[in-house]
């Protein structure tokens, strides 16, 4: 199947080299890194974990995404999905492609990494990341891979398929639990400290990453003839829809109760976003503008008419995207790690370099998924199933 | 002649204690420090001599002295925290490591097998003291300006001694240099082990010149820390934490 992505248009082929450019460019800034260390990004004593892991974070929401499309079409045998249930699986292997680029480029010593395997801890979280992430990129690709060959050729996949898919499913949930696990199980950060955070999480990913899947299909449609049907649009946004409403109010249930208890740990990191603290102030355009187009998303999501317009929808959803990256992929790490322990503001904001290593790893996941997508569209025009 | 001082300097007495903790099974010595704020002067000798025995770069640091602003003006004070590592009981950096590269050795002490961290600073996130920080890369000596036959060498000799390893744990590592330990790998106080095994107290006690720092071993009954235990200004770092600092406070 792998041939139908090496045949395409100019065009095709000009994309993919522009990406493998901006790779290449990428990946020159990170040898720097490799050889100069971290100190070619902008993190510090302070803000140790920087914009790679913001976007690690950010991805696996978009990972565990997919399972807004293949839940309702297998569990809920909603035959509408049809169509999209493949690109749902195929954007999970390309997001999660990403996370793990996104790891191997935040750790000090990559030449090390195989270290997690050789010395396994099960007591650390990280250390079951990567045993979800590994799984779940090995779930999605055997799912993927055979669903695909089985409507090439016609033939029903085997039955024990159906149990990879379930098991898949359930395990989209986990990977972004065990990824909050990360952030939440740590005794002195508050902004992270809170037993909200992995349903946080999951409502997050469960809007934006479907936002980010439609504006793909929505590229590919107008690229290929590709169509999955109106109905199936209409009722992803009804998802996401839902999903941004419940990640409003699970971030309004943590304004309030840090506001209200006015306990100074909880109150300092949402200050320092919101309004600045001892005059750092680099944040609050950005949480502001997040806030601002979380409530404007929602506005263009809910009323039916304005959503099943499917001329405003995309830029609804653009706007929905906005909005959650700057909450999960800027806020929630800055946020977690200022104010310091000792109450002191170091502020921090990616580098040039930094953001060039980031585009590398972010063109990485745009051609994984350039050629899946490719390959699904191949298959289907083949068999007359567009 | 008589005494010269009119009390015992507190270092010889440490220095007694160290000795007679040496001589003791090591199992059963557990090393504190206890710092008292209303003597530290907030010269931050400390940190330099951290600074200098470990042979840290730029952005590292074990022990800064972190200065406090107290009241409003005009009834305003300063109180410096001198914080190494808490050398927790229950250190919550320990149990993050995905690859066990950090743990507690026999005497309570935190401690980082560089050869095997692979620098995803999950440590630096769990622990509530700041008390970790990674090596990025810095050289002191990357942006000095070489001026041959006005500081003959001197460069040279600067960027010599930060390539030196440092004697840190007492093991034999390779020079610090480029794409190697211990750059990219989390870093931390570890109380000079590598200078208690040769019965010497840390850097920061033996420097400092307000005798802020007390350094010893709590299961000793004698010694002088065990002595200030007892003191009703003694306390610890953000105790709700559960970590059970050993390095305490007369506040």
């Amino acid at each position: 199947m792998l041939e139908k992505a090496l045949q395409g248009s100019p065009k095709y082929w000009g994309w993919l080299a522009f990406l493998g450019l901006i790779i290449a460019a990428g990946g020159g800034v990170y040898m720097t890194q490799l050889q100069d260390g971290l100190q070619i990004t902008g993190m510090n004593r302070d803000v140790s974990w920087g914009f790679y892991i913001a976007q690690f974070t950010y991805l696996v929401g978009v990972a565990a995404s997919g399972v807004m499309v293949v839940l309702p079409y297998y569990f809920h045998h909603y035959k509408k999905y049809k169509k999209m249930v493949i690109m749902g699986e195929f954007m999970a292997i390309g997001a999660v492609v990403m996370c793990l680029g996104f790891i191997v480029v935040d750790i000090g010593q990559p030449q090390r990494m195989l270290n997690v395997m050789l010395h396994p801890t099960p007591n650390s979280i990280l250390f079951w990341d990567m045993v979800v992430l590994n799984g779940y990129l090995f779930l999605n690709v055997i799912v993927g891979w055979m669903s695909l060959q089985s409507e090439r050729t016609r033939i029903d996949p085997p039955k024990w398929l159906k149990y990879v898919i379930y098991t898949s499913i359930v395990w989209a949930f986990s990977i972004h639990t065990v990824t909050a696990f990360l952030y939440q199980g740590l005794p002195a950060r508050h902004y992270w400290l809170t037993a909200i955070l992995a349903a946080r999480f999951l409502a997050s990913a469960f809007c934006s990453g479907p936002a980010i899947l439609l504006l793909v299909i929505m590229l590919v449609q107008k690229l290929t003839k590709f169509n999955p049907g109106e109905d199936a649009y209409k009722t992803l946004a009804k998802t996401i829809t839902y999903a941004m409403c419940v990640n409003v109010f699970f971030f309004l249930l943590e304004v309030f109760t840090a506001a209200y208890s006015s306990i100074p740990g909880h109150m300092h990191s949402i200050a320092y976003l919101f309004v600045g603290s001892h005059g750092h102030t680099g944040m609050v355009p950005w949480m502001w503008s997040a806030a601002f187009m979380a409530i404007l998303s929602l506005c263009l999501l809910i009323p039916p008419a304005l959503r099943d317009n499917m001329k405003l929808l995309p830029w609804s959803l653009a706007i929905l995207v906005a909005a959650t990256w700057i909450d999960k992929g800027l806020g929630l790490l800055i946020g977690g790690f200022t104010p310091n322990m000792f109450e002191g503001v170091t502020e921090y904001w990616p580098t040039g370099k930094e953001l060039m290593v980031s585009l590398a790893v972010y063109a990485t996941g745009a051609l994984v998924l350039t050629l899946l997508f490719k390959v699904a569209t191949g298959i289907r025009e083949e068999t007359d199933n567009l | 002649m008589g005494r010269t001082l009119p009390i015992e300097d507190p270092l010889i007495r440490m220095q007694r204690d160290l000795k007679k903790a040496k001589a003791a099974d090591p199992a059963k010595v557990r090393w504190i420090m206890v710092i008292d704020q209303a003597k530290c002067a907030g010269c931050q000798a400390c940190t330099v001599a951290c600074v200098a025995e470990n042979k840290l770069p730029p952005g590292v640091v074990y022990r800064p002295v972190i200065d406090e602003e107290l009241g409003t003006y005009p009834s305003v004070r300063r109180r410096f925290l001198p914080r190494p590592c808490m050398q927790c009981d229950n250190p919550p950096c320990v149990g993050v490591c995905p690859v066990h590269a950090t743990t507690k050795n026999e005497q309570g002490v935190t401690v980082i097998d560089y050869n095997r961290c692979i620098g995803c600073r999950y440590c630096l996130s769990a622990c509530p003291y700041g008390a970790r920080t990674s090596d990025f890369g810095e050289w002191y000596t990357a942006k000095t300006a070489d001026a041959p036959g006005v500081l003959v060498g001197k460069t040279g000799a600067a960027q010599g001694y930060e390539e030196n390893p440092a004697a840190e744990y007492g093991k034999e590592w390779a020079a610090r240099s480029r794409r190697d330990s211990p750059i990219g790998n989390a870093r931390k106080c570890h109380f000079c082990l590598h200078r208690l095994a040769v019965g010497m107290l840390p850097a920061c006690v033996t420097t400092c010149i307000g005798r802020a720092t007390f350094f010893g071993d709590r299961n000793d009954p004698d010694a002088l820390v065990r002595e200030l235990l007892g003191s009703p200004r003694i306390h610890r770092l953000k105790e709700e934490m559960g970590t059970k600092p050993a390095v305490y406070y007369l506040g």
